[in-house]
């Protein structure tokens, strides 16, 4: 009796458990080659109700009773790269549905949208130059800042790292250098405008990143756009299940090419021959014992390590989408007491409010932390000086450290006067030293994003006001301990603390309409405003004589000096705009745009702030056309045409007013008094600089969309360009008054090449860009030219002058080597202490004497051409690839040899130099004789010290591994991936790395731009090789 | 649909005027810095920018290379250092000169850098409403140091553009005055200003009546007017306010170096920021004690000190020059290694009691450009081109006998009080030429090292030029007599 009683509350739970009805659908999920596709959206439109296909491509739903109202359900199938499909089934709380579904490839990238100026558009539809660069080649990369991942992967845009120090800020030119000013592209990230993009942004944070190249495209943001703009979109949630993502890496940093310097024994045995050579003394045998052989340049290297978790959460519902993610990244650097550290977090929220409003939120939070050495420069520009030039400087019969553990500065040998020791083994600093004595550090708190509102009025007429802000602290301490013999090195101990606080809001309202008339005639306008603030606030703090230099005490205050320092800088800007653009499409063939813009900065006086920037493009898509349409094999054939003008003012804030500075102080009688001097000239007639661009594109497309090619020709013209007319020293020292009195050309071509195959089991895409550019200065401020570069005291490495590129090498061309008094004799006249063995020059204007007018145009560091190119394979779970990028026709100027191979002073010399220079006739005619006296004429700046820039180098290499997974897994997706950056660079460049761009020098020559002077190695830290395991993983 | 437009309208209207209406919005003032508007109004302003023109005068600045131009350039002295450091230098001592020795721009762009601070002031103490007796001593000063300066840049380099205002870009393109003309035009007239308006005495350091007499001297001495030399060299005479130290050494000592034989000097003080203090204790002093060893005196400079029949020297010679033998400083040795011709100089170099050799760069004496013992021997020179060698003779006589009595009151001397026997006889009156003679000895062993020299030799001529130059082949009066102008001017001034 009680047996049947529990079963049948047993058998009733059993039916009441199923008393509510459930409705399932399955089915498996596959490509056109019946391979399963996992990771596939399958949902229920207008619900909640989703599921992700398994690593077997089966998807399950299960719909309750109640949980949709209406009698049919839409099943949407999505999945990136294939075409959406949607099944529409009927409501049946009791059905049990099966559905296989076979899912077609959309490689219509061509029918891709692309963002470009407020809006996005389609890829067919646009007119101007644009450049889509795809995420998939960049997620993973081993880079600290998302503007490195852009090299190679556009036409027409190059990236150079300043230096390879974690943390270094990037240089990114669009098509040239347009100006001796700013040349830094504008950063449109979720709209919201910076010129600054370190460390907002990780690759794997990007949904599209569309380059703007012309003035068609970029007019729309006007004001700061005259250097091209890159439009960012960051990724948003999607209305499904949540999605959990980890992206990570651990990775191992090596030094790549080494210069081969000489050993101890070498280096004894050249300055011996030198000294002979002067009649000096040279290093004497019995010290011989004490002497040691260091290998300076391998050890200022250490291995170093990166990491880099980062962990999104995303998801939402039709009505709200939320992406929440946070990272860290480490990267120590490959030489000693370097290295860079950031924590991020990302939210990005959406909402609809109602069926016709919606709000948002991207914001992004950085904290980062750079550990700094000297990386450039020989110090000039207040840096200290870059630890691997003095690597290259110290002698190696010199120790690293004394024999009480101590950095050993200048060598102490027993038995010799302290002038002798330093004449024979120099007085460099030594690098390990100075590298591990660098108590530099910056951090930066960064708060960047937007909110935003957007409201469609009617159907067509939608208003959008958006406020952003890009909040920056930053915090930089500097301490320059006293140290080395005698504690001559920073004497006295100093510290240097600086805070600030630099705040841009910017407030855009648009009003767009769209319109498609006789479904023929699309038609869409846009009017905007915009006005943007800005304002920086520092503080800086000095003080010396630290009378204890422990770390705990390195702080204000501690000094005993009573000269302490205290400095404040405010300053602000600001830009106020107005602009429309209309847009006409008839039939997907003739397409039409026009752009206008007003922007008033507030660098200028008040009769010159304002500047009116026109443009408009016009695009044919042949391919639409009737007498084209039997052409199956041509799916796309466009011709484009545009004509803009954008306008830059990036520089600096007052120039309409002369400045006078403090700090110009003089004792009488022991007592201290200020004094105060114009310091630089102002200018009340400067206004906006302006570029033209032309730009005339042909796309092609052809295979069923397999094989695409854009290609460009454009014209980019720079006039009103602001230039500091030098003016003569007899006039005084004063920073020259900016002239609106330039004119630059830059002209070029692009093409970009997309080739991809799809077989069973077997996928390969190639992509490929190249362009070629030159680089011209037309006109500029009356005929003077600007010299900068200063590689010597009072010699300049580069003039900038019409009818050259910007920063043109300027010098003396070697011409060979005297091989014997005959030919000094023969020669034109060159100096009276000239030697067999000397470098000898060129005369260039066939006066017969070697002077200042013998200098000439050498070469530029501007590469004539560029190039990457990539190669993506995948088959079964198993992905490739290998990203090529390089650069051809610059010149690099490599001032560290002057010291290095010049035969200066007390320091190391090349292998190259000890096994090839000159001994006697005949010899070689390259190399000079080692002599101290003749560094007089072989150091001089000349193409002796210019070498070839080119380079191409295998940038990425990797290869990946989907784990295929259980069904029941809970993991969707696992992929670990193996990948070299930065593998193998094929050069002729003889010194550590040929992509650098400027060094730290250029700021104690105040020099305005950086690209007047640019591709002067100092002895600048190299690139890393980054060997990295890394692993995605989606949940 | 009404409602509609009108909150679109209304909401379009106020976005519109909220972001377009405020012109105010673009203006950005200067903060924490003062513009030339701003500047030059009141008297403060007006000593503000007085100090910055003698701030050119330091050699806190490296690049203050006057003494490449006085000094090594002549026979008194070589380049020094370690060989291949300053090259530059070593071409200008072998007369190896090219436009772009960056020395040459260093002493341009400085000196032109003072003339230019100068005249931003003349132009515009005009307009400042001030107490006028300072406003005139204000004059006075800025005067006085743009013909300093002018001075300096016109025996370095001779004919050379002048500015006398502040010049606009356009007018910045001006070709070169002829040097004779630059002195009589320009330098003189604001010496006579100066001298006008300046006081008689002032705190060390600052322009005094008697330094813009001092500098006349010279400048009439340059172009060969002797009455006038002879006035104005006595307006400093006459005074009383000046006269010879007891020992010759006080001028170079920290302790006495503003004293009244001093009527202009250049002031230097340590520890301070931004630098004041003087950097050639640690460019002239030897590479053992953290120096770089540059400005060797050489040996023809020690041989034209004389020695008694009894083997003794000159004072003066170890008071200006370092040798094997004596003492340095301290109770440390000379050790003639510590330089390639034996010798270095001293008189910018102190104790390492006073500078350490971690902060050697941060010396504090004076560079003495006029010392009354100049003033005497001018006044020599004046008197004896006028042919009154009689009278010039005394003021000889006056520096040899301050030389000679060192004896009497330096205890470091050996045989101290006693004047050695036949130690710098007086000079007697042996005619003009003999006179020119022994007064171009005096004035080379009793300002050896202040950088006159070169610009000396120069002065008197080829023959005597010629002379000095035995063995600087490159060396030809025509061609060197000045230097050429830097190659940055020639590439920016297209007037030259």
């Amino acid at each position: 009796m009680k047996n049947i009683f529990i079963w049948t509350i047993v058998l009733g739970a059993l039916i009441l458990s199923h008393s509510a009805f459930t409705q399932s659908i399955t089915g498996i999920i596959t490509d056109e080659f019946e391979m399963p596709l996992p990771g596939v959206s399958v949902y229920v439109k207008g619900t909640t109700l989703g599921s992700v296909t398994d690593f077997d491509g089966l998807y399950t739903l299960l719909i309750n009773e109640g949980d949709i109202t209406g009698e049919t359900l839409t099943l949407v199938i999505s999945y990136v790269g294939y075409k959406t499909q949607e099944y529409v089934f009927p409501v049946d709380p009791a059905a049990e549905i099966t559905k296989n579904i076979i899912l077609s490839e959309d490689i219509e990238t061509l029918e891709e949208f692309v963002v470009v100026g407020y809006g996005v558009q389609k890829a067919s539809d646009v007119t101007g130059a644009v450049s889509s660069i795809k995420t998939d080649e960049i997620t993973n990369l081993p880079v600290t800042r998302l503007d490195q991942a852009l090299a190679g992967k556009a036409a027409g845009v190059q990236v150079n790292e300043t230096t390879g120090q974690p943390g270094e800020s990037v240089k990114v030119r669009i098509r040239g250098i347009g100006t001796i000013n700013n040349n830094d592209p504008l950063y449109i990230v979720d709209g919201v405008p910076t010129k600054e993009i370190s460390g907002i942004l990780n690759p794997e944070d990007i949904e599209s990143m569309t380059v703007l190249k012309d003035a068609a495209s970029a007019a729309i943001y006007g004001a700061r756009a005259g250097n091209g703009v890159v439009i960012i979109k960051t990724k948003k949630g999607i209305s499904q299940k949540p999605l959990i993502s980890y992206n990570g890496y651990v990775g191992v940093q090596t030094y790549g090419h080494l210069t081969p310097m000489a050993n101890a024994d070498e280096y004894i045995d050249i300055f011996n021959e030198a000294a002979a050579n002067d009649g000096r003394k040279p290093i004497p045998q019995d010290i011989y014992p004490q002497l040691v052989n260091t290998d300076w340049m391998r050890s200022i290297f250490q291995p170093a390590v990166m990491t880099n978790h980062q962990l999104t959460f995303s998801g939402g519902s039709e009505k709200s989408t939320y992406l929440i993610g946070g990272g860290y990244l480490s990267q120590e650097g490959i030489i000693l007491n370097s290295g860079y550290e950031k924590v991020n977090f990302r939210l990005n929220l959406s909402s609809n409010l109602s069926e016709k409003v919606s709000i948002g939120t991207n914001l992004t939070f950085v904290y980062s932390s750079q550990d700094i050495i000297g990386g450039s420069g020989d110090g000039y520009g207040g840096n200290g000086g870059s630890v691997v030039r003095y690597a290259f400087f110290r002698t190696p019969p010199t120790s690293i450290y004394n024999d009480d553990g101590t950095y050993m500065d200048l060598p102490n040998y027993e038995g010799y006067p302290r002038a002798d020791l330093n004449t024979w083994f120099g007085d460099g600093y030594n690098p390990v030293g100075l590298a591990n004595k660098y108590d530099w550090t910056a951090n930066l708190y960064r708060t960047f994003g937007n909110i935003y509102l957007n409201w469609e009025i009617i159907p067509g007429l939608t208003f959008r006001t958006d406020f952003g802000i890009d909040l920056n602290v930053m915090d930089e301490k500097r301490f320059n301990e006293n140290w080395g013999t005698d504690g001559r090195i920073n004497n006295p101990s100093s510290l240097t603390k600086g805070m600030g606080i630099n705040y841009t809001w910017n407030w855009t309202n648009s009003l767009t309409y769209n319109k498609t008339f006789k479904e023929k005639h699309k038609f869409s306008a846009l009017l905007g405003t915009e006005a943007l603030k800005n304002t920086n606030h520092q503080q800086w703090g000095s003080d010396r004589e630290f009378p204890d230099q422990s770390s705990y005490l390195r702080y204000l205050g501690n000094g005993l000096t009573l000269n302490k320092g205290a400095n404040e800088i405010e300053t602000g800007w600001s830009l106020l705009s107005v602009f429309g653009r209309v847009n006409y499409n008839f039939a997907s063939r003739y397409l039409a745009e026009a752009v206008i813009r007003a922007d008033g900065s507030s660098r200028f006086s008040e009769d010159h702030r304002w500047g009116v920037f026109y443009s408009g493009s016009v695009g044919w898509n042949i391919h639409n056309e009737s007498f084209l349409s039997e052409a199956r094999w041509l799916n796309q054939f466009k011709l484009r045409l545009s004509l803009g003008q954008t306008g830059n003012q990036e520089i600096g804030l007052y120039n309409y007013l002369s400045i006078v500075s403090p700090g110009y102080n003089y004792p009488y009688g022991g007592v201290v008094y200020n004094g105060y001097v114009v310091s630089s000239l102002g200018n009340t007639n400067t206004t906006w600089e302006t570029t033209t661009t032309y730009d005339i594109g042909l796309d092609f497309a052809f295979l069923d969309d397999r094989l695409a090619l854009i290609t460009d020709y454009y014209w980019r013209y720079t006039s009103d360009m602001l230039v500091p007319v030098p003016l003569p020293p007899s006039g005084g020292d004063a920073n020259p008054p900016f002239v609106n009195a330039g004119e630059v050309l830059n002209q070029g071509f692009e093409a970009e090449l997309m080739w991809r195959e799809i077989k069973p089991n077997f996928k390969y895409e190639i992509n490929g860009n190249i362009a070629i550019l030159k680089n011209e200065v037309k006109k500029l401020g009356g005929g003077r030219p600007i010299a900068a570069g200063r590689v010597d005291n009072g010699v300049f490495a580069t003039l900038t002058e019409e009818g050259y590129p910007i920063g043109s090498f300027f010098m003396y061309e070697m011409d060979g080597i005297f091989q014997n008094e005959l030919e000094i004799f023969s020669s034109p006249y060159q100096g009276p202490d000239i030697e067999p063995g000397d470098v000898k020059f060129k005369d260039l204007n066939g006066d017969n004497v070697i002077d200042a007018n013998d200098r000439t145009h050498v070469g530029s560091a501007i590469p004539k051409l560029i190039y990457g190119l990539t190669f993506n394979f995948s088959w079964k779970n198993f992905d490739l690839s290998i990203f090529f990028q390089g650069v051809h026709g610059n010149s690099i100027y490599m001032q560290v040899n002057q010291d290095i191979e010049g035969f200066y002073r007390g320091f190391n010399v090349t292998k190259r130099f000890y096994d090839n220079h000159w001994t006697g006739e005949g010899s070689t005619n390259e190399y000079p004789r080692a002599s101290w006296v003749g560094a007089a004429n072989n150091k001089v700046a000349s193409t002796r010290f210019l070498a070839s820039g080119t380079y191409l180098r295998i940038k990425n290499l990797s290869l990946g591994y989907n784990i295929p997974l259980d069904e029941t897994s809970w993991v969707q997706a696992l992929r670990v991936y193996f990948s070299v950056q930065n593998a193998y660079t094929i050069t002729k460049y003889p010194g550590l790395d040929p992509e650098m761009y400027n060094s730290n020098n250029l700021q104690g020559e105040n020099v305005q731009n950086p690209d007047l002077a640019s591709g002067i190695d100092w002895g600048t830290y190299p690139i890393p090789r980054i060997y990295t395991l890394g692993v995605n993983f989606n949940f | 649909m009404k409602y509609n437009l009108k909150f679109f309208l209304l909401l379009l209207v106020t976005s519109f005027i909220v972001n377009s209406g405020c012109k105010k919005f673009l203006d950005e003032e200067l903060l924490g810095e003062r513009s030339d508007l701003q500047f030059y109004q009141t008297a403060e302003d007006a000593e503000l920018a007085l100090t910055g023109i003698y701030n050119s005068l330091s050699f806190a600045e490296a690049n203050n290379r006057i003494w490449v131009f006085g000094d090594v350039a002549s026979d008194d002295a070589a380049k020094g250092g370690i060989p291949g450091d300053q090259a530059d230098i070593g071409l200008i001592d072998d007369f190896n000169i090219t436009t772009t020795n960056g020395n040459l721009e260093n002493v341009w762009n400085l000196y032109y850098e003072g003339v230019s601070r100068a005249n931003w002031l003349l132009d515009n103490i005009g307009g400042i409403n001030m107490n006028q007796e300072r406003k005139d001593e204000i004059t006075g000063e800025a005067k006085f140091l743009r013909a300093y300066y002018y001075y300096r840049l016109a025996s370095v380099f001779g004919d050379i553009p002048v500015h006398i205002s502040v010049p606009t870009p356009q007018e910045m393109q001006k070709p070169a005055t002829p040097v004779d003309e630059v002195f009589t035009n320009v330098i003189i007239p604001d010496l006579n200003e100066a001298a006008s308006k300046l006081p008689e005495t002032a705190s060390a350091g600052r322009a005094t009546k008697y330094s813009a007499w001092g500098l006349l001297t010279k400048c009439y001495l340059f172009l060969k007017k002797w009455p006038e030399a002879e006035n104005a060299a006595s307006q400093v005479i006459n005074t009383g306010f000046y006269s010879l130290e007891q020992l010759y050494s006080d001028n170079f000592e920290h302790l006495t170096k503003d004293n009244q034989e001093v009527i202009f000097s250049v002031q230097h003080l340590a520890g301070q920021d931004p630098w004041l203090g003087n950097r050639l204790n640690q460019w002239f002093a030897p590479r053992e004690n953290n120096g770089y060893g540059f400005n060797v005196p050489t040996q023809n400079f020690v041989d034209a000190f004389e020695i008694t029949s009894a083997g003794v020297v000159d004072p003066r010679l170890d008071y200006t020059v370092g040798r094997e033998g004596q003492i340095w400083y301290d109770t440390i040795a000379f050790d003639s290694t510590w330089s390639p011709t034996g010798y270095l100089n001293r008189k910018y170099i102190q104790p390492l009691a006073e500078v350490s050799k971690e902060s050697k760069a941060d010396g504090e004496l004076n560079y003495q450009y006029i010392r009354y013992s100049d003033i005497l021997m001018m006044m020599a020179e004046a008197l004896n081109e006028q042919g009154k060698s009689g009278e010039a003779v005394i003021f000889i006589n006056m520096i040899r006998t301050r030389a000679r009595e060192s004896y009497k009151y330096d205890p470091l001397l050996p045989g101290y009080p006693n004047i050695p026997d036949g130690l710098l006889p007086d000079v007697q009156d042996n005619g003009q030429n003999g006179v020119r003679e022994a007064l171009r000895h005096e004035r080379r062993v009793e300002l050896g090292f202040e950088f006159h020299r070169y610009f000396d030799i120069i002065r008197y001529g080829p023959e005597y030029a010629n002379q000095a130059f035995q063995d600087k082949p490159n060396f030809n009066y025509e061609t060197n007599k000045f230097m050429p102008i830097p190659q940055k001017e020639l590439d920016t001034n297209f007037e030259l």
